[in-house]
């Protein structure tokens, strides 16, 4: 009897070892910081992003810049922020913050890949369309096949025909025309984890990530650490994250340009080794 | 009976004076030459001031209130360009030529073709594509009156514009092959350049 209790204290004790192990969180303090600047995109789908008569940099994109190559200087933004909140680019209107910048530090070890933003959300937005939840933070990664991914970050799944959109279908979600993201989200409401995937429509569940999130609010900000299945080392991942902040939903979100994970490879973000 | 008369005309034009001396014809021909010359030129300036341009509510109503807000009206270093500045050329074999074609405009302005912020939209798109070729057509020379790529240090610019630059002068492109509506608001249904 006290053979087989010891026996289960061992598998016990090995298999919370295990688990620790799988999912040890890493030491931050020696991985770096980065800030990015999150943003209100107004109506600017790809479609937009891709026509020179709105968008002069399509030229520069055709050359294969990214949008951080042009946008983000010195740690900002350097849009033309007039025009983002004139009507003609946000018939709604423009929340009260329109860009505010997230701490982003990301970690690897052979099982997984470690995320962690920091970030106070912003009041004063114009869009309740999410009753439940005061604040959502979605991560998404693209394969090798969406268009443009390694410049344009999540970017390519954002069409003018979306949910939200003016004159849209409501039930159209976010999709890509070709390859896939995998898409992580964290609710405030009970921290929910939604590990799904944007194809040719955005689906919360049968993601294949593993996803767990750590944290949430403290003090008037939030740190989450997501925690998810390593895409493989010596990858260049395509990355963008968004805030949604002050209950809002669709394109109501504070997001980041398009920026590529280094995972013991090149990237806009160097993927710290554990 | 009229024939008769021109010939007598053209006769007495050819005659040498009798009555002048030739320093007389001279200084009087003289100054009469800069006083018509003088007047017809400062009657062509003062139709390439801005307060000319909006005198119509046409104009005054429509594009004039859209430059306002734009950085060719006011900026850090106060240096302004006004309407003739962009579109009117500087040199006189154009600036006539120029003026030639814009006297159609008198008409539109006597049939009220733009005349309703209404009818000035519905127009907007085929005015600005006429200027905008015109502009392609001359290498954006107005443009160019201020700026120019030899003069321009892209690596002074904001990383958005010095990029952007770059792209332009390796592919001799002219200022407003990106630079529509950087004085006024862009025409809804542009097509895309031809390039594209």
């Amino acid at each position: 009897m006290s053979k087989s209790i010891v026996s289960t204290a061992v598998v016990g004790a090995l298999l919370a070892l295990g688990t620790h192990a799988a999912f040890a969180a890493p030491d931050w303090s020696k991985v770096p910081k980065r800030d990015i600047q999150v943003f209100h995109p107004s109506v600017t789908p790809m479609e937009w992003i891709a026509k020179k008569s709105d968008h002069s940099g399509t030229a520069g994109m055709r050359k294969g810049e990214s949008c951080i190559g042009c946008h983000e200087e010195k740690g900002n933004l350097n849009f033309n922020m007039k025009r983002m909140v004139d009507k003609e680019l946000e018939p709604k209107a423009a929340p009260k913050t329109m860009n505010f910048p997230v701490s982003v530090q990301a970690a690897y070890d052979a099982a997984n890949l470690y995320i962690r933003l920091s970030f106070k959300a912003p009041a004063g937005g114009v869009d309740k369309g999410d009753k439940d939840n005061e604040v959502k933070a979605t991560l998404m990664f693209g394969d090798a096949k969406v268009p443009q991914g390694i410049q344009v970050g999540c970017w390519a799944s954002c069409h003018s025909d979306a949910r939200t959109m003016p004159g849209s279908d409501d039930k159209k979600t976010k999709y890509t025309k070709e390859g896939a993201y995998e898409l992580v989200q964290w609710a405030s409401k009970g921290n929910k984890v939604s590990d799904g995937s944007v194809t040719t429509e955005r689906k919360m569940s049968g993601g294949t990530t593993g996803a767990k999130v750590e944290g949430g609010k403290s003090g008037d900000g939030y740190t989450l650490t997501f925690t998810r299945k390593n895409p493989g080392e010596g990858k260049t991942v395509p990355f963008g994250f968004a805030v949604h902040a002050d209950n809002s939903s669709g394109r109501f979100h504070h997001v980041s340009m398009g920026y590529t994970l280094g995972i013991g490879a090149e990237g806009d973000i160097k993927v710290t080794k554990q | 009976m009229a024939d008769n008369k021109i010939s007598g005309f053209l006769a007495m034009m050819r005659r040498p004076s009798a009555k002048y001396s030739l320093l007389s014809l001279l200084v009087v021909g003289f100054f009469s030459g800069i006083f018509f010359w003088g007047g017809f030129n400062t009657g062509m300036e003062a139709t390439n001031t801005m307060e000319f341009c909006i005198g119509c509510h046409e104009m005054r109503d429509n594009v004039y209130v859209e430059y306002k807000k734009t950085i060719h009206y006011a900026n850090r270093t106060g240096v302004r360009a006004g309407c003739s500045d962009c579109h009117v050329p500087k040199d006189w074999t154009h600036k006539m030529i120029r003026k030639i074609q814009a006297s159609k405009e008198v008409w539109g302005k006597i049939t009220g073709i733009i005349d309703t912020p209404e009818k000035f939209e519905a127009h907007r798109l085929q005015m600005a594509e006429k200027e905008w070729a015109r502009m392609k057509a001359n290498d954006s020379r107005e443009c160019r009156n201020c700026h120019s790529y030899d003069a321009m240090d892209v690596e002074k610019q904001k990383l958005r514009g010095s990029k952007m630059h770059k792209i332009g002068i390796d592919e001799k492109k002219t200022c407003i092959d990106c630079h529509k509506g950087i004085a006024h608001t862009k025409p809804k249904g542009m097509k895309e350049d031809e390039d594209e």
